[in-house]
């Protein structure tokens, strides 16, 4: 494992040293605009991030490994601070009313994936009122839709967006003991009862899939009001339904004073799918076990400042198996606060401050939180080479209060390039 | 015709160089000349900013104002010797009005200070990260101002951090010899010494090959130019 990742490290290293010298040579080569096409009909933007990293995690001895304490994973296979990712968004637009978008992604070389599809229809162009049908953009929440690298201060993703709790929506604890046993453990969970294959679990808001459904939106400068009707929930967003009930979200903007961006969030959708009930032996419908979930955020920005917050709260209710019974509903709660300060131009430097916390459940032998509370630290910043091409760096520190890797420091370097 | 790249500084701020200009400057009484003529843009003559595809939003941006994409720039690639002496800076305004820079393309001799005010009811972060002026003036609301001094000439790209879409440029001079294309393409640059000079069409970073003119005492050349 270390040899191949210090390779990856040295590669992009080296590349950001290559970037470095020849950015204006190889910016100027690039485009820097999105392209468009006939009489802007069709639109095309794109945009590459390399990230490498070094960890260094309690309980193992080298200084520089991969995240052996997943703390960054956003599936077993994918770490986000070991990552290629390359994407490419479309904007066909067939008049003024109605427009087609997506996005494709490929992560680490793979199969590009459509991230988005989604027909925009605004029936009256000139007020802001649109209708978006397919695979749509996150309703709920504020840092869901700008994930993107360029968009993101820091190279880490905010623990409620990233996080694998042990949490599934195909598998089931049979009792408290086994959710408790699977405590940190959400990057490879498994449970007794429904898909008895061990696979990772789900973070509070899954911010690397888009749902599919419909979404309407309305606003003006200083208020916004969306609602969404989708197939998946927030941690576990969908193409196709595997449980027949839908999830329904909403969220509310308002701008009171140049700079203050206030947000509002909920949703709540069939979270277990039928399979995990129909194994179980469970009565009733999936409309019953939910994923129920608030948000607040605010953004203010001034001069060279900016400060984000955003508070989560997820509820989720699985049907109870076997005694010890789980105390429901299992609930999530994250805080997460990030700054940025920009020193000079093309140059900033940005912190993020973040928790995840659990409620407690009551098994045979103990009483703790039915996953470990995480807590994560970045400090980092960036430098534009070009105003379309960002090296950014960023140490992580994050620690969770479990037996196993309790702890892991991260150093990472991001080069992200977008048109 | 030749590409030049948007960050690129292509003004040279040259001396005195052909033996006619200094010739030229030795006379006791010169009268002046001017160069006048039009350039051909091959764009459309009007368009939105070009938005990166808005897949994350949650409904369609409003429409920014449609930019004025012909407007050209003329200008003397070598100046007549003392030309750098002549430069008079004053002041210029480039506004922030409906998510656009209000003018598009600005051409200000070097010392001179521009002023960035924004008339939009949000915030702009207007920036550059050009090599011969970068600046980021931060956030700013509504009714109020920043201003930057461009004392290097060559092309400034200006951005805001908070509309991608939103771009202009500012060309700075080292000498007076230029002039802005009006509605119909045609300019008129005044005060030319005689002698022989290099002019040079520029319009939205694409640049004519440079065309050799001669500037009679106290006449007029025309000459025209097309930019792709």
């Amino acid at each position: 494992m270390h040899t191949p990742a210090r390779r990856h490290v040295c590669i992009v290293f080296l590349a950001a040293l290559l970037a470095l010298r020849g950015a204006d040579a190889a910016a100027q080569m690039l485009p820097s605009e999105p392209l468009t096409f006939g009489t802007g009909w069709l639109t095309l933007g794109a945009d590459v991030s390399a990230t490498a990293s070094c960890a260094s995690v309690e309980g193992n001895t080298s200084r520089c490994t991969t995240d052996t304490g997943f703390f960054n994973y956003t599936d077993y296979q994918h770490s986000a601070l070991r990552m290629l990712i390359a994407g490419l968004t479309t904007e066909v637009k067939a008049g003024e009313r109605v427009s087609v978008l997506a996005e494709i992604r490929s992560e680490n070389g793979g199969v590009p994936n459509p991230y988005a599809l989604y027909v925009r229809v605004r029936p009256w162009p000139t007020r802001g009122f649109d209708i978006q049908a397919g695979r749509v953009p996150p309703t709920f929440g504020a840092f869901a839709r700008r994930y993107y690298p360029y968009d993101n201060l820091l190279i880490g993703y905010p623990l409620a967006y990233q996080y694998l709790t042990s949490i599934r929506p195909d598998a089931l604890p049979a009792n408290a003991d086994e959710l408790l046993r699977m405590r940190g453990r959400g990057w490879l969970s498994n449970f007794s009862v429904g898909n008895p294959n061990a696979d990772n679990g789900l973070p509070l808001v899954h911010a690397f899939r888009w749902d599919t459904g419909i979404q309407v939106h309305a606003g003006n400068p200083r208020t916004e009001a969306t609602v969404a009707v989708t197939t998946g929930t927030l941690a576990n967003p969908l193409v196709g339904d595997d449980n027949g009930g839908r999830q329904i979200a909403g969220r509310v903007v308002f701008r009171p004073i140049a700079g203050l961006i206030t947000g509002a969030s909920a949703a709540r959708g069939p979270f277990v799918t039928t399979d995990a009930l129909r194994v179980g032996g469970v009565e009733g419908n999936a409309s019953d076990y939910t994923q129920t979930a608030w948000g607040a955020d605010a953004e203010y920005s001034r001069g060279y400042y900016l400060v984000r917050f955003e508070a989560i709260v997820s509820d989720w209710r699985l049907p109870l198996l076997n005694t010890p019974a789980i105390d429901m509903p299992l609930r999530a709660v994250s805080t997460s606060i990030e700054g940025r300060y920009k020193i000079r131009p093309g140059l900033y430097m940005a912190a993020r401050s973040d928790h995840l916390t659990f409620s407690q459940v009551t098994g045979a032998l103990r009483h703790d939180g039915w996953d470990a509370p995480v807590t994560r630290l970045e400090l980092g910043g960036g430098y534009s080479l070009q105003r379309n091409v960002m090296l950014k760096a960023a140490y992580q520190h994050n620690t969770r209060q479990t037996a196993r890797a309790a702890a892991a420091d991260a150093a990472a370097l991001q080069l992200v390039y977008w048109f | 015709m030749r590409a030049v790249p948007a960050a690129a500084v292509i003004l040279i701020a040259v001396a005195a160089t052909s033996a006619s200009s200094a010739s030229a400057s030795r006379s006791t009484v010169v009268a002046v000349g001017s160069i006048r003529g039009r350039v051909e843009a091959r764009r459309p003559p009007a368009a939105a900013a070009t938005r990166r595809p808005t897949v994350a939003a949650l409904g369609a941006p409003t429409e920014a104002a449609r930019i004025d994409r012909t407007r050209s720039v003329v200008y003397l690639e070598s100046a007549p010797r003392g030309a750098f002496e002549q430069v008079d800076p004053g002041r210029a305004v480039m506004d922030q009005r409906n998510e656009t820079f209000v003018p598009h393309v600005l051409a200000v001799t070097a010392g001179t200070i521009v002023d960035f005010p924004n008339s939009d009811r949000i915030y702009h972060n207007v920036f550059s990260l050009s090599k011969g002026a970068r600046f980021d003036l931060g956030r700013y609301e509504a009714g109020h101002s920043k201003s930057v001094r461009f004392d290097r000439p060559g092309v400034v790209r200006v951005f805001c951090e908070i509309h991608s879409h939103m771009n202009a440029f500012i060309l700075v001079f080292g000498h007076p010899f230029f002039a802005m294309t009006d509605a119909d393409g045609r300019y008129r640059i005044d005060n030319v010494p005689p002698g022989t000079y290099n002019v040079v069409a520029w319009n939205e970073g694409d640049s004519s090959d440079p065309r050799q003119v001669t500037v009679p005492d106290g006449g007029a050349t025309e000459i025209d130019f097309t930019v792709r």
